[in-house]
């Protein structure tokens, strides 16, 4: 299976590859990972008070999809609000990276990355200020 | 309802026919061609007994004389009953293929990673990518590196037992106590990619062993 020069750049030049510390309050981890073929990823997103995403950094260990799709989320999650990069689809993934229909999953896997570390941030604040209390709809 | 392509008797289907004995060709799940209930405790000599005794009775040789219709089902069936056998026979694999039957993904709802699988990930992946920087610039502790990630293998390898009895006690449940299965169902999903991610860890760090140890 060829890989699109998309794909390659990304991962043969991964884009914010490294850890925030996770204490951070600012600092919202989603880990994530895919079952049937074991890899896992971890998205970090730094977000500001008023909930926009100002850095991200991955580590992802898997296929060259995997990582490319998680280096390209980093890029794309950079300045937007939360409630923006919630709504990212995995087909604009897809779309962008060309990805085959094997290695869809690996977009569905960055999509879910985006949303864990956005509710781990905003269950983590919820716990760090008692003046706001924890979203629970954001909970399980 | 299927007909016995040796004797022409129609009936419900199983590998062999109710009245010829003769293979039926006839697609199956694999506790059905192997005519065993549909429980996920199995013991293995059981297994393997069943197995011998249908493959002796359907085998394609004794089929060889046999016309067209009949010898095309021995082979059919034949293959069928490997195929049946070889899923049932690792329990990862007959963990994989129950949650099939009952139409779920192991990734369904499942791809959050639990914690200490997590931090044992990046812990390892960490550990690799240093051996493989020691040994790109030839340093000289590559040889400690090399007992590390031997030692890192056998606890890997304790984990990885762990889960396995886990994997167990969850198929011996399923017989216990039908009323909870979806809570079943999510601690063999759990469970069963748990080792999925042990089995990849394991794979790197063999070879990572591999590659320390290359001249």
């Amino acid at each position: 299976m060829a890989y699109s020069d998309k794909v390659l750049d990304h991962y043969n030049n991964p884009r914010n590859v490294g850890s925030f510390a996770k204490d951070d309050a600012n600092v919202g981890t989603g880990v994530v990972g895919a079952p049937e073929c074991g890899d896992v990823m971890k998205l970090q997103l730094k977000i500001t008070d008023d909930g926009v995403i100002e850095d991200a950094k991955f580590k992802t260990f898997g296929c060259g999809s995997a990582i490319a799709s998680s280096s390209y989320v980093t890029e794309l999650v950079k300045g937007k609000k939360i409630d923006e990069a919630m709504a990212i689809k995995n087909t604009l993934i897809v779309k962008e990276l060309n990805l085959p229909p094997v290695k869809i999953h690996c977009s569905v896997l960055a999509e879910d990355a985006i949303k864990a570390a956005i509710s781990d941030w905003k269950k983590r604040r919820g716990a760090a200020s008692p003046a706001a209390p924890a979203d629970k709809a954001q909970q399980g | 309802m299927v007909e016995c392509p040796s004797c022409g008797r129609r009936q419900e289907p199983h590998l062999t026919c109710a009245s010829c004995a003769a293979p039926l060709g006839v697609e199956l799940d694999c506790f059905e061609a192997l005519s065993l209930p549909k429980r996920l405790a199995i013991e293995d000599e059981a297994l393997e007994r069943v197995y011998h005794d249908l493959s002796r009775r359907i085998h394609p040789d004794r089929y060889a004389q046999a016309p067209a219709g009949s010898r095309d089902a021995s082979m059919r069936s034949t293959a069928l009953l490997t195929r049946s056998y070889r899923t049932l026979r690792d329990p990862v694999s007959r963990g994989l293929y129950w949650l099939e039957l009952r139409g779920q993904k192991l990734s369904d709802d499942n791809k959050s990673v639990p914690p200490e699988i997590a931090d044992m990930v990046f812990e390892v992946q960490e550990q690799l990518a240093e051996s493989r920087e020691a040994k790109r610039e030839h340093r000289a502790e590559s040889a400690d590196l090399a007992a590390g990630l031997e030692d890192r293998r056998v606890v890997l390898q304790t984990a990885m037992n762990g889960y396995q009895t886990a994997l167990r006690g969850n198929f011996v449940m399923w017989d216990m106590d039908r009323q909870s299965q979806q809570e079943l169902i999510s601690e063999l999903k759990l469970i069963l990619s748990n080792i999925a991610y042990l089995r990849t860890l394991m794979r790197d760090v063999d070879h990572g062993l591999v590659e320390l140890k290359a001249a």
